[in-house]
């Protein structure tokens, strides 16, 4: 099947560069995410969880300028500005409403499932709605999220209760309830089973493209980044090695993929 | 049994446990939050009590509420009287000399809580008050029993503040162990001895409480 990537209403939606060490790692990087999916491809310790943090207000890098989109896709000058070293400008990271659902599931231990998947939602930026209004809708929100992950019968546990599996997807459930322009998703999909990842994976790209969400999912796993068919930024050393479609950015590791599998005679 | 005394003490460790709380809890958040040097002084002051003899710190808070120095004067200008020898008094020597009861387990609980749930808040949109009330606080809950057993049980069990700065008033300073000692003074041992279980029961029963609430699975003084 030839899918093209779905490219967003008026790009680019984010703009990021970014200078900034960390141990051994010098980050190097300049990028513009201008398609509705795009994956920071590389091996570990190549930066990409620092990127997410980056943009998500979790780090303050040593020298930075992140700036997003608004809604109508235009720039939004200094409203839209996250991080400016130069300017002293940082907003910090519950101002930024960038959700990133990290690769260890942080779940609250004292909610339940329904309360987290809300959390999020009632602290989103909102048109002015009267409050009653705004309730409904966050209980709305909840359970139709609830429902897209199909985590309806755990609504009521607690995250001691759950498996791995499931609290994994509670996790991707509460970042995606809440992301309004631009989702972040650390390793997502690990942990999970084949069948239920690409389920995932195909609900979430489907809900992005109904929202217009921009995400940026960070992997290492070549068959989830042909699966996702999205936009590949490939990492190597705290450098973008190359950016383009997944079929172009990385012929080279499925061929030796596709070798691999393949019994030598 | 002197009934004024036990009176007395119980609302004296009341009284101290209220006003700690509402002390430590930003302490203890504030402690946990800052790692520069202010906060290793800030934590020496605040866990001195705990090595201090009882008699040095009465001592200076004496001279401290006296007319010797400038806020003791104005205090006894405001009042119209010195805060030493007064309930008051009493109340400010034994909120200092439980401090560090209230705020260790305080923080030992706030550090307990897994700083990744912080992060995952505030990406969510939650404020850092947001998530100390709706996260960090709930969680810590055990702890902020713990703080408040552990400040009454240890009011109750003061003396040396009690008897530098309070003295020995009926009614307004004179708290169990300072009957004790009196009584003791006077010879009378069988008054003495009641007394003295009433305090021993007490401890003992507030420890046990403490530790089948598990409370204690984590450090107190940690």
């Amino acid at each position: 099947m030839a899918r093209t990537a779905i490219p967003l209403t008026a790009p680019p939606q984010l703009e990021v560069h970014l200078r900034h060490r960390i141990g051994a790692l010098t980050l190097e990087v300049d990028f513009t995410l201008t398609q509705q999916w795009t994956i920071l491809f590389g091996p570990s310790g190549s930066g990409k969880t620092t990127i997410l943090r980056a943009i998500a207000g979790l780090l303050r890098p040593d020298w930075a300028r992140i700036l997003i989109a608004g809604i109508d896709g235009q720039n939004q000058g200094r409203k839209g500005t996250y991080v400016d070293t130069d300017a002293r400008r940082f907003v910090p990271s519950h101002q930024r409403h960038v959700p990133l659902a990290a690769q260890s599931a942080s779940l609250f231990p004292n909610m339940t499932v329904r309360r987290q998947v809300a959390y999020g939602i009632s602290l989103a930026p909102n048109e002015a709605v009267h409050a009653g209004s705004m309730l409904k809708q966050r209980d709305d929100k909840t359970e139709a999220i609830l429902a897209l992950f199909r985590i309806e019968h755990l609504a009521g546990k607690l995250p001691g209760a759950l498996s791995g599996g499931e609290g994994q997807r509670v996790n991707l459930a509460r970042a995606t309830a809440s992301a309004s322009r631009l989702l972040l998703l650390d390793e997502p999909f690990t942990g999970l089973d084949l069948a239920l990842r690409s389920e995932l994976m195909q609900t979430l790209r489907a809900y992005a493209a109904q929202e217009n969400l921009c995400v940026l999912s960070v992997t290492h796993g070549i068959a989830e980044a042909f699966q996702l068919d999205a936009e590949i930024i490939k990492l190597a050393d705290g450098r973008i090695v190359q950016q383009g479609p997944v079929a172009t950015v990385l012929a080279d590791e499925r061929a030796r993929l596709l070798q691999q599998l393949t019994p030598s005679e | 049994m002197d009934t004024q005394a036990l009176w007395l003490t119980l609302r004296l460790a009341l009284s101290t446990t209220a006003l700690l709380l509402v002390i430590a809890l930003p302490l203890a958040w504030w402690i946990t939050s800052d790692a520069g040097a202010t906060r290793a002084i800030v934590q020496a002051v605040v866990a001195l009590p705990l090595v201090l003899p009882p008699t040095v710190l009465g001592f200076y808070l004496l001279v401290a509420l006296g007319p010797l120095t400038a806020p003791g004067r104005l205090i006894i200008r405001l009042l119209g009287h010195p805060l030493a020898f007064s309930f008051a008094g009493l109340l400010v020597g034994s909120a200092i000399y439980s401090l560090p009861f209230a705020v260790q387990p305080l923080v030992a609980g706030f550090r307990a809580v897994d700083p990744a749930l912080h992060d995952a808040a505030a990406t969510l949109g939650a404020s850092p008050l947001r998530a100390l009330l709706t996260i960090t606080l709930p969680l810590a809950r055990p702890s902020l029993l713990a703080a408040a057993v552990l400040t009454f049980a240890h009011t109750v069990g003061e003396f040396g503040v009690v008897l530098m700065l309070g003295g020995n008033i009926p009614g307004a300073t004179r708290t169990l162990s300072i009957a004790l000692y009196d009584q003791v003074q006077d010879f009378n041992y069988a008054a003495a001895n009641r007394t003295a279980s009433l305090l021993l029961g007490f401890s003992l029963l507030t420890l046990i409480a403490i530790y089948w609430r598990g409370a204690a699975r984590r450090p107190l003084l940690g």
